[in-house]
Protein backbone atom coordinates (compact mmCIF):
# COMPACT_ATOMS: atom_id res chain seq x y z
CA UNK A 1 0.00 0.00 0.00
CA UNK A 2 1.00 3.21 -0.83
CA UNK A 3 0.70 6.71 1.58
CA UNK A 4 -2.34 7.76 0.06
CA UNK A 5 -3.96 4.09 -0.30
CA UNK A 6 -2.88 3.89 4.20
CA UNK A 7 -4.43 7.21 4.82
CA UNK A 8 -7.67 6.20 3.02
CA UNK A 9 -7.63 2.79 4.86
CA UNK A 10 -6.99 5.01 8.22
CA UNK A 11 -9.59 7.04 6.86
CA UNK A 12 -12.31 3.71 6.81
CA UNK A 13 -11.06 2.80 10.01
CA UNK A 14 -12.27 6.15 11.72
CA UNK A 15 -15.11 5.59 10.62
CA UNK A 16 -16.02 1.76 11.21
CA UNK A 17 -15.32 3.06 14.97
CA UNK A 18 -18.74 2.57 16.67
CA UNK A 19 -20.81 5.64 17.86
CA UNK A 20 -20.68 6.35 21.97
CA UNK A 21 -23.86 6.08 23.82
CA UNK A 22 -25.71 9.41 24.16
CA UNK A 23 -25.27 9.81 27.52
CA UNK A 24 -21.26 9.42 27.20
CA UNK A 25 -21.60 12.44 24.30
CA UNK A 26 -24.14 14.58 26.51
CA UNK A 27 -21.30 14.24 29.84
CA UNK A 28 -19.03 15.57 27.07
CA UNK A 29 -20.76 17.86 26.45
CA UNK A 30 -21.74 19.27 30.08
CA UNK A 31 -18.37 19.46 30.91
CA UNK A 32 -17.74 22.55 28.21
CA UNK A 33 -20.48 24.37 29.43
CA UNK A 34 -20.32 27.13 32.21
CA UNK A 35 -23.07 26.09 34.30
CA UNK A 36 -23.71 22.81 35.48
CA UNK A 37 -23.93 20.75 38.59
CA UNK A 38 -24.14 16.92 39.64
CA UNK A 39 -28.25 17.53 39.37
CA UNK A 40 -27.26 17.62 35.70
CA UNK A 41 -25.04 14.58 35.46
CA UNK A 42 -27.47 12.60 37.26
CA UNK A 43 -30.54 13.60 34.68
CA UNK A 44 -27.94 12.55 32.14
CA UNK A 45 -26.85 9.20 33.52
CA UNK A 46 -30.11 7.83 35.23
CA UNK A 47 -31.66 7.34 31.41
CA UNK A 48 -28.71 4.91 30.86
CA UNK A 49 -29.19 2.03 32.52
CA UNK A 50 -25.85 0.45 31.27
CA UNK A 51 -24.07 3.69 32.54
CA UNK A 52 -26.32 3.63 36.15
CA UNK A 53 -25.13 0.00 36.91
CA UNK A 54 -21.34 0.16 36.04
CA UNK A 55 -21.64 3.59 38.45
CA UNK A 56 -22.99 1.75 40.86
CA UNK A 57 -20.60 -1.26 40.76
CA UNK A 58 -17.37 0.91 40.88
CA UNK A 59 -19.14 3.15 43.72
CA UNK A 60 -19.52 0.23 45.61
CA UNK A 61 -16.08 -1.56 44.67
CA UNK A 62 -13.67 -2.53 47.28
CA UNK A 63 -11.74 0.83 46.03
CA UNK A 64 -14.41 2.57 47.48
CA UNK A 65 -14.27 0.69 50.99
CA UNK A 66 -17.90 1.87 52.05
CA UNK A 67 -19.59 0.35 55.47
CA UNK A 68 -23.00 0.52 53.88
CA UNK A 69 -24.47 -0.21 50.38
CA UNK A 70 -25.04 2.83 48.17
CA UNK A 71 -28.27 1.94 45.68
CA UNK A 72 -29.49 5.73 44.57
CA UNK A 73 -27.78 7.09 41.53
CA UNK A 74 -27.96 10.80 42.90
CA UNK A 75 -25.61 9.36 45.79
CA UNK A 76 -23.37 7.74 43.89
CA UNK A 77 -23.05 10.47 41.42
CA UNK A 78 -22.24 13.05 44.19
CA UNK A 79 -19.78 10.40 46.15
CA UNK A 80 -17.51 10.01 42.93
CA UNK A 81 -17.95 13.41 41.36
CA UNK A 82 -18.26 14.41 38.02
CA UNK A 83 -14.63 13.73 37.00
CA UNK A 84 -15.00 10.45 37.76
CA UNK A 85 -18.25 9.81 36.73
CA UNK A 86 -17.23 11.43 32.76
CA UNK A 87 -14.21 8.87 33.10
CA UNK A 88 -16.42 6.12 33.90
CA UNK A 89 -18.48 6.95 30.78
CA UNK A 90 -16.13 7.22 28.58
CA UNK A 91 -13.78 4.17 29.65
CA UNK A 92 -17.54 2.15 28.72
CA UNK A 93 -18.35 3.99 25.89
CA UNK A 94 -14.73 3.84 23.68
CA UNK A 95 -13.53 0.43 25.82
CA UNK A 96 -12.55 -0.88 21.91
CA UNK A 97 -9.85 1.99 21.44
CA UNK A 98 -8.67 2.68 24.88
CA UNK A 99 -8.56 -1.18 26.13
CA UNK A 100 -6.78 -2.55 23.25
CA UNK A 101 -3.21 -3.44 22.65
CA UNK A 102 -1.68 -0.88 20.74
CA UNK A 103 0.26 -3.35 18.88
CA UNK A 104 1.61 -0.23 16.55
CA UNK A 105 2.78 1.23 19.81
CA UNK A 106 4.35 -1.58 21.21
CA UNK A 107 1.97 -0.93 23.87
CA UNK A 108 0.59 -3.08 26.48
CA UNK A 109 -3.37 -3.29 26.40
CA UNK A 110 -4.64 -0.48 29.03
CA UNK A 111 -1.82 1.71 28.12
CA UNK A 112 -4.06 4.10 26.51
CA UNK A 113 -6.61 4.37 28.99
CA UNK A 114 -4.04 4.77 31.64
CA UNK A 115 -1.98 7.38 29.76
CA UNK A 116 -5.33 9.85 29.10
CA UNK A 117 -6.92 9.35 32.33
CA UNK A 118 -3.26 10.66 33.82
CA UNK A 119 -3.40 13.38 31.37
CA UNK A 120 -6.73 14.49 32.15
CA UNK A 121 -6.07 14.58 35.50
CA UNK A 122 -2.69 16.73 35.02
CA UNK A 123 -4.70 19.07 32.97
CA UNK A 124 -7.20 19.48 35.29
CA UNK A 125 -4.59 20.86 38.17
CA UNK A 126 -2.37 22.63 35.49
CA UNK A 127 -5.61 24.36 34.63
CA UNK A 128 -5.47 26.31 37.86
CA UNK A 129 -2.38 27.94 36.69
CA UNK A 130 -3.62 29.48 33.62
CA UNK A 131 -3.64 33.17 33.23
CA UNK A 132 -7.19 33.31 31.86
CA UNK A 133 -9.43 30.80 33.25
CA UNK A 134 -9.52 27.51 32.32
CA UNK A 135 -12.19 25.23 32.86
CA UNK A 136 -10.91 22.35 34.72
CA UNK A 137 -14.04 20.19 33.76
CA UNK A 138 -13.42 20.78 30.04
CA UNK A 139 -9.76 20.78 30.76
CA UNK A 140 -9.80 17.24 32.27
CA UNK A 141 -12.49 16.00 29.09
CA UNK A 142 -10.34 17.13 26.29
CA UNK A 143 -6.92 14.85 28.60
CA UNK A 144 -9.06 11.99 28.50
CA UNK A 145 -10.24 11.95 24.88
CA UNK A 146 -6.81 13.97 23.50
CA UNK A 147 -5.27 10.34 21.91
CA UNK A 148 -8.49 8.27 21.08
CA UNK A 149 -6.34 8.70 17.80
CA UNK A 150 -3.88 6.37 18.39
CA UNK A 151 -6.40 3.83 19.20
CA UNK A 152 -7.11 3.36 15.19
CA UNK A 153 -3.64 4.25 13.90
CA UNK A 154 -2.07 1.41 16.16
CA UNK A 155 -3.26 -1.26 13.69
CA UNK A 156 -1.45 0.78 10.68
CA UNK A 157 1.38 0.93 12.55
CA UNK A 158 2.62 -2.39 13.44
CA UNK A 159 6.14 -3.32 12.79
CA UNK A 160 6.97 0.25 12.67
CA UNK A 161 8.63 1.66 16.32
CA UNK A 162 12.03 0.38 15.52
CA UNK A 163 11.91 2.10 12.02
CA UNK A 164 10.78 4.76 13.83
CA UNK A 165 12.80 4.91 16.48
CA UNK A 166 16.08 5.23 14.14
CA UNK A 167 14.74 8.03 12.11
CA UNK A 168 13.98 9.80 15.44
CA UNK A 169 17.68 8.99 16.31
CA UNK A 170 19.14 10.49 13.34
CA UNK A 171 16.71 13.21 13.28
CA UNK A 172 14.90 12.83 10.04
CA UNK A 173 11.36 13.57 11.74
CA UNK A 174 10.79 16.47 14.15
CA UNK A 175 8.50 14.18 16.63
CA UNK A 176 6.71 10.92 16.67
CA UNK A 177 3.49 12.56 14.98
CA UNK A 178 5.40 13.55 11.73
CA UNK A 179 6.72 9.72 11.70
CA UNK A 180 2.94 8.74 11.45
CA UNK A 181 2.49 11.48 8.82
CA UNK A 182 5.43 10.41 7.17
CA UNK A 183 3.99 6.81 7.03
CA UNK A 184 0.22 7.01 6.92
CA UNK A 185 -0.11 10.51 5.55
CA UNK A 186 -2.06 11.28 8.79
CA UNK A 187 -0.95 11.49 12.58
CA UNK A 188 -3.01 10.58 15.86
CA UNK A 189 -3.94 13.61 16.66
CA UNK A 190 -6.01 14.47 13.20
CA UNK A 191 -7.10 10.72 13.24
CA UNK A 192 -8.83 11.44 17.05
CA UNK A 193 -10.01 14.90 15.60
CA UNK A 194 -12.05 13.18 12.55
CA UNK A 195 -12.79 10.34 15.06
CA UNK A 196 -14.36 13.04 17.26
CA UNK A 197 -16.08 14.69 14.72
CA UNK A 198 -17.36 11.77 13.78
CA UNK A 199 -19.29 11.16 17.21
CA UNK A 200 -20.26 14.76 17.03
CA UNK A 201 -18.48 16.26 19.85
CA UNK A 202 -19.36 19.60 20.55
CA UNK A 203 -16.80 22.66 20.30
CA UNK A 204 -13.64 23.03 21.40
CA UNK A 205 -13.03 19.11 22.06
CA UNK A 206 -12.16 18.24 17.99
CA UNK A 207 -9.81 21.42 17.94
CA UNK A 208 -8.34 20.06 21.59
CA UNK A 209 -7.73 16.73 19.98
CA UNK A 210 -6.33 18.44 16.50
CA UNK A 211 -4.26 20.57 18.03
CA UNK A 212 -2.67 18.80 21.28
CA UNK A 213 1.05 18.53 20.12
CA UNK A 214 0.96 21.92 17.98
CA UNK A 215 -1.28 24.44 20.54
CA UNK A 216 0.19 27.56 18.42
CA UNK A 217 -2.24 26.58 15.86
CA UNK A 218 -5.09 27.24 17.20
CA UNK A 219 -6.71 30.23 17.43
CA UNK A 220 -5.64 32.53 20.47
CA UNK A 221 -8.80 32.38 22.64
CA UNK A 222 -8.33 28.88 22.81
CA UNK A 223 -4.56 28.67 23.47
CA UNK A 224 -4.98 28.68 27.31
CA UNK A 225 -6.62 25.30 27.07
CA UNK A 226 -4.62 24.16 24.58
CA UNK A 227 -1.76 24.91 26.28
CA UNK A 228 -2.62 23.08 29.32
CA UNK A 229 -3.88 19.78 27.03
CA UNK A 230 -0.31 20.23 25.53
CA UNK A 231 1.66 20.65 29.21
CA UNK A 232 -0.93 18.27 30.96
CA UNK A 233 0.19 15.41 28.07
CA UNK A 234 4.02 15.52 28.73
CA UNK A 235 3.90 16.06 32.59
CA UNK A 236 2.05 12.31 31.79
CA UNK A 237 4.97 11.41 29.98
CA UNK A 238 7.77 12.61 32.24
CA UNK A 239 5.91 10.89 34.83
CA UNK A 240 6.42 7.40 33.24
CA UNK A 241 3.04 7.23 31.77
CA UNK A 242 3.37 6.76 27.96
CA UNK A 243 1.82 4.75 25.24
CA UNK A 244 5.09 2.64 24.55
CA UNK A 245 7.26 3.52 21.30
CA UNK A 246 6.17 7.33 21.21
CA UNK A 247 6.78 8.45 24.87
CA UNK A 248 8.92 11.38 24.83
CA UNK A 249 8.67 11.32 21.74
CA UNK A 250 7.34 14.82 21.08
CA UNK A 251 8.62 18.41 21.46
CA UNK A 252 7.52 21.21 24.58
CA UNK A 253 6.24 24.00 22.64
CA UNK A 254 7.56 26.86 25.50
CA UNK A 255 5.00 29.48 24.42
CA UNK A 256 3.02 27.81 27.22
CA UNK A 257 4.69 30.73 29.64
CA UNK A 258 2.59 32.79 28.24
CA UNK A 259 -0.64 31.40 29.39
CA UNK A 260 0.34 29.26 31.89
CA UNK A 261 3.57 30.98 34.03
CA UNK A 262 4.85 27.78 35.58
CA UNK A 263 7.60 28.11 37.92
CA UNK A 264 10.04 25.10 38.36
CA UNK A 265 8.65 24.21 42.33
CA UNK A 266 4.85 25.14 40.66
CA UNK A 267 5.63 22.60 37.83
CA UNK A 268 6.79 20.14 41.02
CA UNK A 269 4.03 20.42 42.89
CA UNK A 270 2.09 19.76 39.82
CA UNK A 271 3.72 16.56 39.27
CA UNK A 272 3.29 15.72 42.92
CA UNK A 273 -0.82 15.81 43.01
CA UNK A 274 -0.50 14.41 39.40
CA UNK A 275 0.60 11.68 41.32
CA UNK A 276 -1.30 11.16 44.34
CA UNK A 277 -5.05 11.86 42.41
CA UNK A 278 -3.91 9.37 39.80
CA UNK A 279 -2.68 6.79 42.41
CA UNK A 280 -6.58 7.27 43.69
CA UNK A 281 -8.38 7.55 40.48
CA UNK A 282 -5.78 4.28 39.49
CA UNK A 283 -7.97 2.60 42.92
CA UNK A 284 -11.18 3.07 41.24
CA UNK A 285 -10.70 2.52 37.35
CA UNK A 286 -8.22 -0.42 37.64
CA UNK A 287 -9.25 -2.06 40.38
CA UNK A 288 -6.13 -1.48 42.37
CA UNK A 289 -5.85 -2.78 45.98
CA UNK A 290 -4.93 1.00 47.50
CA UNK A 291 -6.58 2.89 50.38
CA UNK A 292 -9.26 5.30 49.19
CA UNK A 293 -10.10 7.94 51.37
CA UNK A 294 -13.16 9.41 51.99
CA UNK B 1 12.76 -18.07 39.39
CA UNK B 2 12.84 -15.91 42.57
CA UNK B 3 10.40 -13.10 43.44
CA UNK B 4 10.40 -9.69 41.93
CA UNK B 5 9.82 -6.86 44.58
CA UNK B 6 8.53 -3.94 42.38
CA UNK B 7 9.15 -0.60 43.52
CA UNK B 8 6.78 2.14 42.64
CA UNK B 9 7.45 5.65 42.15
CA UNK B 10 8.81 7.46 44.99
CA UNK B 11 9.61 4.27 47.18
CA UNK B 12 12.55 2.28 47.69
CA UNK B 13 13.66 -1.20 48.09
CA UNK B 14 16.59 -3.10 49.93
CA UNK B 15 17.28 -6.68 50.04
CA UNK B 16 19.58 -9.30 50.30
CA UNK B 17 17.95 -12.32 49.83
CA UNK B 18 19.93 -13.94 46.38
CA UNK B 19 16.82 -15.03 45.12
CA UNK B 20 15.72 -11.71 44.60
CA UNK B 21 15.00 -9.48 41.75
CA UNK B 22 14.25 -5.63 41.89
CA UNK B 23 12.04 -3.72 39.33
CA UNK B 24 11.23 -0.43 38.95
CA UNK B 25 8.99 0.61 35.34
CA UNK B 26 8.96 3.51 33.08
CA UNK B 27 10.81 5.97 34.47
CA UNK B 28 10.35 9.22 32.39
CA UNK B 29 11.91 11.96 34.39
CA UNK B 30 12.70 9.70 37.64
CA UNK B 31 15.49 8.63 38.60
CA UNK B 32 16.31 4.95 39.89
CA UNK B 33 19.31 4.94 41.98
CA UNK B 34 21.15 1.60 43.02
CA UNK B 35 23.09 0.59 45.35
CA UNK B 36 25.21 -1.96 45.61
CA UNK B 37 27.15 -3.31 48.38
CA UNK B 38 29.22 -6.33 47.63
CA UNK B 39 31.18 -6.70 50.81
CA UNK B 40 27.45 -7.62 52.21
CA UNK B 41 26.09 -8.41 48.69
CA UNK B 42 23.17 -5.79 50.09
CA UNK B 43 21.10 -4.30 47.07
CA UNK B 44 19.38 -1.39 47.07
CA UNK B 45 16.70 0.55 44.66
CA UNK B 46 15.23 4.11 44.88
CA UNK B 47 13.19 5.44 42.43
CA UNK B 48 12.71 9.53 42.97
CA UNK B 49 10.53 11.88 41.40
CA UNK B 50 11.86 14.92 42.16
CA UNK B 51 15.03 16.64 43.45
CA UNK B 52 14.09 18.61 46.65
CA UNK B 53 11.42 18.01 49.50
CA UNK B 54 11.26 21.68 50.22
CA UNK B 55 8.53 22.09 48.07
CA UNK B 56 6.31 19.60 50.30
CA UNK B 57 7.58 18.72 53.78
CA UNK B 58 3.64 16.99 54.61
CA UNK B 59 4.77 14.40 51.57
CA UNK B 60 8.31 13.69 53.21
CA UNK B 61 6.60 11.94 56.40
CA UNK B 62 4.57 9.25 54.15
CA UNK B 63 7.32 9.25 51.09
CA UNK B 64 11.03 10.09 51.23
CA UNK B 65 11.94 8.48 48.91
CA UNK B 66 10.08 10.89 46.52
CA UNK B 67 12.86 13.21 46.68
CA UNK B 68 16.40 13.01 45.95
CA UNK B 69 17.37 15.20 48.97
CA UNK B 70 15.40 12.64 51.63
CA UNK B 71 15.17 9.68 49.64
CA UNK B 72 19.09 8.97 49.46
CA UNK B 73 19.53 9.19 53.70
CA UNK B 74 16.37 7.01 54.10
CA UNK B 75 17.43 4.47 51.72
CA UNK B 76 21.16 4.39 53.35
CA UNK B 77 19.40 3.95 56.55
CA UNK B 78 17.37 0.91 55.25
CA UNK B 79 20.36 -0.52 53.98
CA UNK B 80 22.78 -0.39 57.10
CA UNK B 81 19.91 -2.02 58.36
CA UNK B 82 19.78 -4.73 56.44
CA UNK B 83 23.21 -4.95 55.86
CA UNK B 84 25.76 -7.31 58.69
CA UNK B 85 25.43 -5.02 61.87
CA UNK B 86 28.18 -2.75 62.02
CA UNK B 87 29.38 -3.01 58.68
CA UNK B 88 31.04 0.17 57.02
CA UNK B 89 28.50 0.80 53.73
CA UNK B 90 30.80 3.73 52.48
CA UNK B 91 33.52 0.77 51.81
CA UNK B 92 32.83 -1.15 48.89
CA UNK B 93 29.82 0.88 47.53
CA UNK B 94 29.48 1.16 44.30
CA UNK B 95 26.05 3.56 42.98
CA UNK B 96 24.50 3.12 39.29
CA UNK B 97 21.73 5.68 38.05
CA UNK B 98 19.38 5.46 35.32
CA UNK B 99 16.28 7.60 33.92
CA UNK B 100 16.08 11.55 34.32
CA UNK B 101 14.86 11.73 30.66
CA UNK B 102 13.04 14.83 28.97
CA UNK B 103 10.92 15.37 25.73
CA UNK B 104 12.39 16.76 22.69
CA UNK B 105 12.95 20.53 22.64
CA UNK B 106 12.30 20.65 26.39
CA UNK B 107 13.31 24.51 28.46
CA UNK B 108 14.82 24.32 31.79
CA UNK B 109 11.40 24.04 33.58
CA UNK B 110 10.68 21.20 32.73
CA UNK B 111 13.93 19.16 32.32
CA UNK B 112 13.01 17.74 35.48
CA UNK B 113 15.06 14.53 34.72
CA UNK B 114 18.28 16.70 34.42
CA UNK B 115 17.75 18.57 37.87
CA UNK B 116 17.16 15.15 39.78
CA UNK B 117 20.68 13.90 38.26
CA UNK B 118 22.70 16.70 39.26
CA UNK B 119 21.10 16.93 42.54
CA UNK B 120 21.55 13.67 43.26
CA UNK B 121 25.28 13.71 42.23
CA UNK B 122 25.02 16.78 44.57
CA UNK B 123 24.14 14.68 47.44
CA UNK B 124 26.15 11.32 46.47
CA UNK B 125 29.66 13.27 45.65
CA UNK B 126 30.20 14.34 49.58
CA UNK B 127 29.38 10.47 50.73
CA UNK B 128 32.07 8.94 48.21
CA UNK B 129 29.07 7.39 46.15
CA UNK B 130 29.18 8.86 42.99
CA UNK B 131 27.88 7.20 40.33
CA UNK B 132 30.10 4.94 38.52
CA UNK B 133 27.86 4.16 35.74
CA UNK B 134 24.79 6.10 34.57
CA UNK B 135 22.36 5.53 31.63
CA UNK B 136 20.46 9.07 31.92
CA UNK B 137 18.76 11.94 29.74
CA UNK B 138 17.38 11.49 26.19
CA UNK B 139 13.88 10.74 25.48
CA UNK B 140 13.43 7.67 26.20
CA UNK B 141 11.57 6.30 29.43
CA UNK B 142 13.64 3.40 30.87
CA UNK B 143 12.76 0.31 32.86
CA UNK B 144 15.35 -1.13 35.31
CA UNK B 145 15.54 -4.55 37.26
CA UNK B 146 18.45 -5.33 39.84
CA UNK B 147 19.45 -9.27 39.95
CA UNK B 148 20.30 -8.80 44.21
CA UNK B 149 22.68 -12.27 43.22
CA UNK B 150 24.59 -10.60 40.65
CA UNK B 151 24.20 -6.87 41.28
CA UNK B 152 23.31 -7.17 37.09
CA UNK B 153 21.43 -4.38 36.27
CA UNK B 154 18.88 -4.78 33.12
CA UNK B 155 17.40 -1.75 31.22
CA UNK B 156 15.31 -1.83 28.92
CA UNK B 157 12.07 0.33 26.54
CA UNK B 158 9.87 -0.29 24.47
CA UNK B 159 11.78 0.02 21.28
CA UNK B 160 15.42 -0.62 21.95
CA UNK B 161 15.20 -4.24 23.70
CA UNK B 162 17.21 -5.24 26.88
CA UNK B 163 20.66 -3.47 27.31
CA UNK B 164 23.40 -3.66 30.49
CA UNK B 165 24.21 -1.14 32.67
FE1 LIG C 1 -0.68 12.84 21.37
FE1 LIG D 1 -0.63 12.01 24.89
Amino acid sequence: MNRQEKQAAVREAINKVPLISSAAARLLELSGESEHGIVDIVNIVKYDAVLTSQILKVVNSAAFARRTEVYSIDHAVSLLGEDMVVGIAMSEAAALLFDKKLEGYAAEAGSLWRHDLKTAIAAKIIAGYARTKVNGDLAFTCGLLHDLGKGVLSDFLRNTPEKIRRAMEEKKVPDYAAAERAILGIDHAEAGYELSLNWNLPAPLPQAIRFHHQPALIDEALKPLLYTIHLADIVAMMSGVGTGSDDLQYTLDTAYEMYIPLSGNELAMVMLGVEQEFSKAAAVFLGKEEEASE
Amino acid sequence: MGKTVVVGVGEFAVSNDPGEVIKTFALGSCVAVIFLHKPTRTVGLIHVALPESSISPDIVRDRPGYFVDTGIPAILKKMAACATPGANLTQGMMVKIAGGANVLDTNNTFNIGKRNVLALKKILWPLGMGPVAEDVGGSISRTVSVSVETGKIALSSPTKGVWEL
